[in-house]
């Protein structure tokens, strides 16, 4: 078989492998703000003084940390559906999985930023009456922010490329797109290679992105 | 206005404060001093309850802070009640402790605006007043990491009289500065002292200690060894071991 890329524009792949792409974007964009959402609880929590909280949010980290995410996805999608007459749709627990997945990780972020914050900064803000949560949040968050960023912009690279696991419980994002037509063509080398430099451009975007912020807020004070 | 009665502090198993007794008159400026490690940081961090006490009282204005007698047993008072009483209560670190990503004017407001939910613009013309007084009225957009540290602890000053505090802590204000920096800060708090302004001063600074003091303290091992005048307590001390350590700050 010769190798031959304008089988990428043959039919209707192009404009298939596009709405995969759509859908990859989408789905990594809902669940990057699920898992900033639970990163920052998650992180917060482990450093609370309640045991119990912290407690919680330790087992949280272990668990999603722990297990593969694949496996993760099945539990969600097919293991709920049979086992709990909980029927989640495909995106919906497509979403839900890379977001609780990629949260765990998020919160280890949020919480070395947090911790490498200077501790005097915290008693400031304490000695001039503000309470914790005060502090936390107008002096302590948006310092850490900053230091947040470029591992922020790692962990969304990795949500990015795991959503291809969705393929796997049927969300039609790009790989699953992919995985339809080289059925039909067997252009694997061609497709496979396409979809690898579509993925390529979307992180790049995310790495620019991200530098973008970190120099924006490196101007706007520090 | 403040008083400490038998405090007493431990980090885990180590007694840090062993009990503490010390009154403090309004508009009286005390100067804390002692050996490195004898606990005059801790100290100061009990009065406004940065730190916790195990056992003792501690009352500002006859208030008392942090730990408090609930059904006879000792109690921790509501945060709540902390944070409000700590608004009274200003602190200057020896670090600054400025934040960073705010301007010199922002961090005078925060509080302002947090707690006393004054409107920005009032809070700004407080701020302004307050850095004209230090002498930094030019700087008040500027950030802290482009100020000298003498600048940077006159904000950290400007910053902590805006809560209108009844007390002012300085934890060594003078130790992290360039030598020729140290006297705009001192002459500042110089100022404040005039103004009546009751202070509790850790410091090696033994000039202003005795320009400045009402009263000196001598702290060793956790435990005040010995008070009085600053003429008394470097012209004529009667603990042995504050003579000793005397002798060897005043030799640098
Ligand atoms: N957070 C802490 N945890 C455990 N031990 C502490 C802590 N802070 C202080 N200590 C210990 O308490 C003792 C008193 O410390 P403190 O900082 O109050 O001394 P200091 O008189 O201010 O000393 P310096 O002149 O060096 O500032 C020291 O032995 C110190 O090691
Ligand atoms: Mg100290």
């Amino acid at each position: 078989m010769q190798l031959n890329f304008l089988v990428l524009f043959e039919g209707n792949n192009m404009s298939f492998l596009v709405r995969g792409l759509w859908v990859t974007i989408s789905m990594t964009f809902l669940a990057l703000i699920l898992s900033s959402a639970i990163g920052l609880i998650i992180g917060l929590g482990r450093m609370s003084k309640n045991k119990v909280v912290s407690g919680v949010c330790s087992a949280y980290l272990a668990w999603f940390r722990g297990t593969p995410l694949l496996v993760q996805l099945m539990i969600l999608y097919y293991g709920l559906a049979i086992g709990m007459q909980i029927d989640l749709s495909a995106s919906m627990a497509g979403v839900l999985g890379l977001g609780m997945y990629s949260g765990s990780y998020v919160s280890e972020i949020v919480r070395g930023a947090i911790q490498s914050i200077d501790r005097g900064q915290m008693e400031a803000g304490r000695s001039l009456g503000m309470s914790h949560w005060q502090t936390m949040f107008k002096v302590i968050l948006p310092q850490a922010v900053r230091r947040m960023l470029p591992p922020l912009g790692n962990e969304f690279i990795a949500l990015t490329k795991n959503s291809s696991l969705l393929s796997v419980i049927t969300v039609s994002e790009l790989m699953r797109e992919a995985n339809l037509i080289v059925s039909s063509n067997f252009r694997y080398f061609e497709i496979y290679i396409g979809v690898a430099v579509m993925y390529f451009i979307v992180n790049s975007s995310i790495s620019q992105g991200i530098n973008f912020l970190e120099r924006k807020l490196n101007v706007e004070g520090r | 206005m403040i008083k400490l009665d038998s405090v007493n502090k431990y980090f885990g198993s180590h007694h840090v404060l062993k009990d503490v007794s010390l009154t403090v008159a309004p508009g009286e400026v005390v100067v804390i001093i002692g050996p490195s490690g004898s606990g005059k940081s801790t100290l100061l961090r009990c009065i406004n309850y940065l730190e916790e006490i195990q056992k003792g009282r501690i009352a500002i204005e006859g208030r008392p802070i942090g730990l408090i007698e609930k059904n006879g047993k000792p109690t921790d008072m509501p945060q709540k009640d902390i944070n409000a009483m700590r608004a009274q209560v200003g602190m200057v670190f020896q670090n600054f402790n400025l934040f960073p990503h705010k301007t010199v004017e922002e961090n005078i407001i925060m509080a302002l605006i947090t707690i006393k939910k004054l409107k920005k613009q009032e809070a700004l013309e407080e701020a302004h007043h307050l850095l004209k007084k230090v002498g930094l009225l030019d700087k008040a957009k500027a950030f802290p990491d482009n100020l000298s540290g003498g600048q940077k602890q006159r904000v950290a000053i400007a910053r902590a009289l805006a809560m209108k505090p009844k007390v002012m802590l300085f934890d060594e204000p003078t130790s992290a500065l360039d030598p020729e920096l140290v006297g705009e800060v001192l002459s500042v708090m110089k100022e404040l002292a005039g103004e009546g302004m009751t202070m509790v001063v850790v410091t090696h600074e033994m000039g202003f200690a005795r320009e400045v003091a009402h009263r000196v303290v001598v702290m060793d091992d956790g435990k005040l060894i010995e008070e009085g005048s600053p003429a008394k307590i470097f012209f004529d001390p009667d603990n042995p071991r504050t003579r000793s350590f005397l002798k060897k700050v005043l030799e640098h």
